[in-house]
């Protein structure tokens, strides 16, 4: 009931900005969209994880590579499509594998992918 | 009459807001260590901090206690928190646990490639301080070439268009002269947002009474705001700091409120759970590694949350108390006996 009041006190006294604020030293509030990719890349013919895989995307500079745990994890902004790219990055250090593509659309604001590499 | 009518109802909504107190806004002091010395520091933060950085899960351990959090959007601050090495990890586990982020900096580490990774973990929302021209900022800042850092991270954050990004300036009296042109150098590089302060006379500045505006220059700064606010080219305003008695609404979006302990808390680098990082630490109200964060958020906060001990000093009789509260919680330091900045006091003797 509170929560109601304020809402409309907040409404009739002033502006949205009673609820957006910013603190005096801090950022803006984020209230963005966004959308996020994660997921964990493996060995076709092992099913082992594999780490140090760079994964590229259709945003200039936007990447990561999987960690020890073959994990990678993105935030991307709002898009009509996005293409992921999974390139072996470290040469032969972790096993060599083919590069693969992926086009994802209508991303609902979070996309799992569980990616298989094929060995060289 | 209008006016009246709405400040009436702007001290129910402050009420309400202050018995409800969501959280919505935690400061998150990732690190003590800065690579600036800047000569107005509130946290007197250095290279050379003994103060070891937070680990992560400890700050996790203690967020996780709260429930409800998909409206808060966590700021880390420091020191400088480029400086952490965890910085992505650190914003993607706190984007997983459903909250957003962003982080205050000084610009000087900001480049693309940290652009990117710092966008590529969640990362939300971004604020760069530019205090002056070049010579003007590197002197504040006590590092020569920051200015030219701190333009480069400003282009770079303004071209993002998932940022919520803004531009911070202390303003004081050897800037004071330059604002008009900081405004064009902000509109060229396309900013959006652009905040001004003043320098509370505590931290570093406490010892440094030059870099504090006077009744005159503090005008000169409102009518500046207010000024370019009807030009709606950029969001400029006055920070929440300080009441400003007849320019309030007119240099920011709403009337003051000094939300510390009712909607913003924070978690500082010894473990320390107050509000705003630059806030007195005897205004402490627990800390994480004894105590259960939102337990504490949600019990505690007494002077945060009743501001009436602060009548007293020069706002004891003050008529505008009501309006007030006593300022910007962070004016109050050492003994408390008197709020240290009262700009309406300013106003009003010129």
């Amino acid at each position: 009931m509170k929560n109601l009041i304020l809402k409309i006190l907040g409404g009739i006294s002033l502006t949205s900005v009673l609820f957006v604020f910013q603190a005096c030293y801090g950022t803006p509030q984020d209230m963005e969209q966004d959308n996020q990719f994660e997921g964990v890349v493996k060995s076709k013919a092992s099913g082992n994880v594999i780490k140090g895989i760079k994964v590229k995307t259709n945003f200039e500079g936007r990447q990561v590579y999987t960690n020890e745990s073959g994990e990678f994890n993105i935030f991307l902004p709002l898009a009509d499509q996005y293409k992921l790219t999974f390139e072996d990055a470290d040469s032969t250090l972790n096993g060599s594998f083919a590069s693969y593509d992926t086009v994802i659309t209508d991303v609902p604001g979070y996309v799992r992918l569980d990616i298989l590499l094929q060995p060289k | 009459m209008t006016r009246s009518i709405a400040r009436f109802l702007f001290r129910r909504f402050r009420k309400l807001e202050t018995d409800v107190h969501p959280l919505n806004y935690l400061f998150w002091e990732c690190t003590t260590c800065c690579n600036l010395s800047c000569l107005h520091c509130g946290s007197d933060c250095s290279m050379n901090s003994q103060m070891p950085d937070m680990p992560l899960p400890d700050f996790l351990g203690a967020i996780d206690t709260i429930k409800s959090k998909s409206l808060i959007t966590v700021v880390l601050t420091g020191g400088e928190p480029l400086l952490r090495r965890d910085l992505e990890e650190c914003g993607r586990q706190i984007r997983k646990r459903g909250m957003r982020w962003g982080m205050v900096s000084n610009g000087y580490l900001y480049n693309e490639e940290r652009h990117n990774a710092l966008l590529g973990a969640g990362m939300g929302a971004l604020t760069i301080s530019l205090d002056g021209l070049e010579v003007s900022h590197n002197w504040l800042r006590n590092t020569a070439g920051s200015f030219d850092r701190a333009v480069q991270a400003i282009t770079l954050a303004a071209s993002s268009s998932r940022l919520n990004f803004d531009v911070v300036t202390c303003v004081n009296p050897r800037n004071i002269g330059e604002l008009d042109e900081i405004y064009d150098l902000l509109l060229s590089r396309r900013v959006k947002a652009w905040r001004l302060f003043t320098i509370a006379p505590i931290g570093r500045a406490e010892s440094n009474r030059e870099l504090l505006l006077t009744g005159d220059s503090f005008r000169q700064l409102m009518e500046f705001i207010a000024e370019k606010r009807t030009l709606k080219q950029m969001d400029v305003k006055f920070s929440c700091e300080s009441y400003t008695g007849p320019y309030e609404t007119r240099v920011c979006d709403g009337y003051f409120f000094c939300r510390a302990g009712i909607n913003i808390g924070s978690i500082l680098a010894d473990g320390s759970i107050s509000a705003c990082p630059n806030i007195d630490h005897s205004f402490v109200q627990g800390n994480i590694y004894r105590d259960n964060f939102f337990d504490v958020w949600q019990h505690r906060y007494g002077d945060f949350r009743n501001r009436q001990w602060a009548r007293r000093g020069k706002c004891a009789d003050c008529k505008e108390f009501k309006d007030c509260l006593g300022n910007g919680l962070h004016l109050w330091h050492g003994d408390k006996e008197n709020v240290l900045v009262c700009y309406n006091d300013y106003l009003q003797k010129n």
